[in-house]
């Protein structure tokens, strides 16, 4: 298996810069998530490795080779379509088969390959249907299989679960999960859902408008992110943010929660006071033994069964707050109560947004 | 329940109008067939009941025209000038939507202005053309104007807007070329606007009436249209005779029609769903 490598990859449409400036390194065998925001670029960089996007700037190697110039067939990738993309005029046999009759296969190694790769799906009792006659999990996995035939060093997945149901998205999941093992292949993978990119994921990389804003394992972008974009998108509910001011000491008053203070935090003890900085705070953050508090009152409670969050806000005009209460089910709307979190818990971000360590 | 006769009214209206239509539009199809049955001098008469001429006229058909000969001819330049202007306009409409250039809205805009130049003002130059060229009196010089259709090109164009662009990229990591995707992909994926395509373009071909009488010159080369014409157009014209050569000539249109009909609709549809 081979790994992926980017060197200030650039792609611009006219004048119009899109993808400015990637530098990437993908391990073999490697599960890489592409997240970020709608219209970022993560399609038009899992596009341009596929080589089905015309690469403007800078260095793509697949398996230490440059491949910017190659034939999207010759560079040791499959990709697998958020729409499938099967051919709706063959059969799933035929869809499976069709990359290596243009390979130039025999016949007979043809069938072989397409039994392997449907046994591995457990495609076996459809391969002579034709794809409208399959279910959506059903095309689904028909696409994985016409990847998987061509045996090749990388996978490529563009949102592969975003049209399925709920209950048949956490299925495929753990499927691509098991599959990544059973073939020991690199898979670069783009997807919208958090859980997604959180299980799935060996390295996490986000993207924002076209820049990698940070690159990591799932609990390091969750516990340790590089700025308040990164520690806003991963996690869901979102990660709080309090504006806050350095007192003398580095000691935090908190102006929209009644001047409290909360005493300093190793980040903050080196900042001269009069700062403007953010403190970051997870929803989990928040725990009945927590050393510092927040008065609130409760504008909505969401009970998922397992945990509970509140909605809730310091006097009439204050930003919402999310707190998780664990699975305590106490909290009403209207409540007023004492949010009691953890300080050393909290990140600090300064006025650019930089993570403050 | 409150107001029945206002939609009563109105639904009298409305069907009387489309029985109306409708009988204007059956009804010279319905002459021809009766018209076959009669013989000239009570057709002009105003006959339309039955008559019991028809074989008569046919064997009067049959003595004047070789048919197999015209049948051939007529097959010859529907079928080929068909596939080929199929193949080349669908061509042109998938390269139109498929391929970005900066020209390409601009050539499309002027292909368009092109469609309201009449064919009357094309003929002397095209006719100029075909002589030079040495095609006169050939099909080639019948087929070859027509097999760049603006108007086929524009409608492969709109149904191609239709063609998932995933299903291209899927074909281009399964290593097709780009003539490969268009032959194994996109044709077999836009069956039903080629079958709509079929109908449209083989009636104006089989139909053809104007430019085969100008560029074909012998009477062994004649399509089936010329010929019924030219029946009709005779010092003392036997309209028998000519209805029988026009239900010939209308024939395979129809069979045409009624194999592709269903196909016709999906296409005018849209071909992917
Ligand atoms: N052919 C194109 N011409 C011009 N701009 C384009 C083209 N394709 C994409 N873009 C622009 O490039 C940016 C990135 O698009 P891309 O499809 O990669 O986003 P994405 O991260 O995949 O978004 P989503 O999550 O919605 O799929 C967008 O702003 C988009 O408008
Ligand atoms: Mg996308």
């Amino acid at each position: 298996m081979s790994g992926v490598t980017l060197r200030g990859v650039r792609k611009s449409y006219g004048g119009l810069e899109v993808i400015k400036g990637v530098d990437l390194d993908i391990a073999p065998r490697e599960f890489v998530v592409f997240v970020g925001p709608s219209g970022c670029g993560k399609s038009t960089l899992l596009r341009m490795i596929a080589g089905l996007e015309e690469i403007s700037g800078g260095e793509l190697q697949i398996g230490g080779t440059r491949m910017n110039e190659v034939d999207p067939s010759a560079r040791g990738i499959a990709m697998v379509f958020q729409t499938y993309a099967l051919y709706p005029h063959m059969t799933v046999r035929e869809n499976m088969g069709f990359a290596l009759r243009f390979a130039g296969l025999s016949k007979a190694e043809i069938d072989k390959q397409v039994m392997e790769a449907a046994r591995v799906l457990e495609l076996e009792p459809l391969l002579d249907r034709k794809p409208k006659a399959l279910s959506g999990g059903q095309r689904q996995r028909v696409a994985i299989g016409r990847a998987i035939v061509r045996h090749p060093q990388v996978f490529l997945f563009d949102e592969p679960l975003s049209n399925l149901d709920a209950e048949l998205r956490v299925h495929m999941r753990i499927e691509i999960a098991r599959l990544h093992k059973k073939l020991n292949a690199t898979i670069i993978y783009v997807t919208h859902d958090q859980v997604e990119a959180m299980t799935l994921a060996d390295k996490i990389v986000v993207l924002r408008a076209g820049v990698v804003e940070q690159v990591g394992s799932p609990l390091t972008l969750y516990d340790d992110p590089d700025n308040l974009f990164v520690a806003g998108f991963i996690g869901s509910p979102k990660m709080n943010f309090l504006p806050a001011v350095v007192d003398a000491g580095g000691a935090l008053r908190l102006p929209d929660h009644g001047d409290q203070i909360l005493p300093a935090l190793p980040a903050s003890a080196k900042l001269s006071s009069g700062t403007q900085v953010t403190l970051g705070l997870r929803p989990e953050h928040f725990r009945p033994d927590g050393a510092a508090g927040l008065r609130l009152t409760v504008d909505l409670v969401e009970h998922l069964g397992g945990e509970s969050f509140a909605y809730a806000r310091h006097g009439e005009g204050g930003e919402v707050i999310t707190v998780s209460t664990g699975d305590s089910r106490a909290l009403e709307s209207g409540q007023s109560f004492d949010a009691r979190f953890d300080p050393s818990k909290a990140l600090l971000f300064n006025a650019q947004g930089l993570r403050l360590r | 329940m409150m107001n029945q006769a206002l939609p009563l009214i109105r639904r009298t209206l409305v069907y009387g109008a489309l029985s109306l239509a409708a009988f204007l539009s059956v009804f010279p199809f319905l002459w021809m067939v009766i018209g076959a049955t009669n013989l000239s001098a009570d057709i002009t008469k105003g006959r339309v009941m039955p008559g019991s001429a028809l074989w008569t006229n046919i064997q009067n058909f049959a003595a004047q025209v070789d048919l197999p000969l015209v049948l051939w001819n007529s097959t010859w330049v529907a079928v080929v000038g068909t596939a080929l202007t199929l193949l080349v306009s669908s061509m042109a409409g998938y390269a139109f939507e498929m391929f970005q250039s900066k020209f390409r809205e601009r050539l499309f805009g002027s292909l368009l202005l092109m469609l309201s130049i009449p064919f009357a003002a094309l003929m002397i130059p095209l006719f100029v053309m075909m002589s030079k060229a040495g095609l006169m009196n050939s099909y080639t010089a019948i087929i070859a104007p027509g097999v760049a259709s603006i108007f086929i090109i524009f409608y492969f164009r709109q149904a191609t807007k239709a063609f998932p662009g995933e299903l291209r990229d899927a074909a281009r990591i399964d290593g097709l070329k780009e003539w490969q995707i268009f032959w194994y992909i996109y044709m077999p994926v836009m069956r039903p606007t080629y079958a709509a395509a079929t109908i449209i373009v083989f009636m104006a071909n089989w139909n053809a009436y104007l430019w085969p009488l100008i560029v074909l010159q012998t009477n062994d080369m004649k399509t089936i249209t010329l010929v019924v014409s030219s029946l009709a157009s005779a010092y003392v014209p036997d309209f028998g005779v000519v209805m029988v050569g026009a239900i010939v000539a209308t024939l395979p249109v129809v069979i045409v029609f009624f194999v592709l009909q269903r196909r016709f609709v999906e296409g005018l549809l849209g071909s992917v769903k």
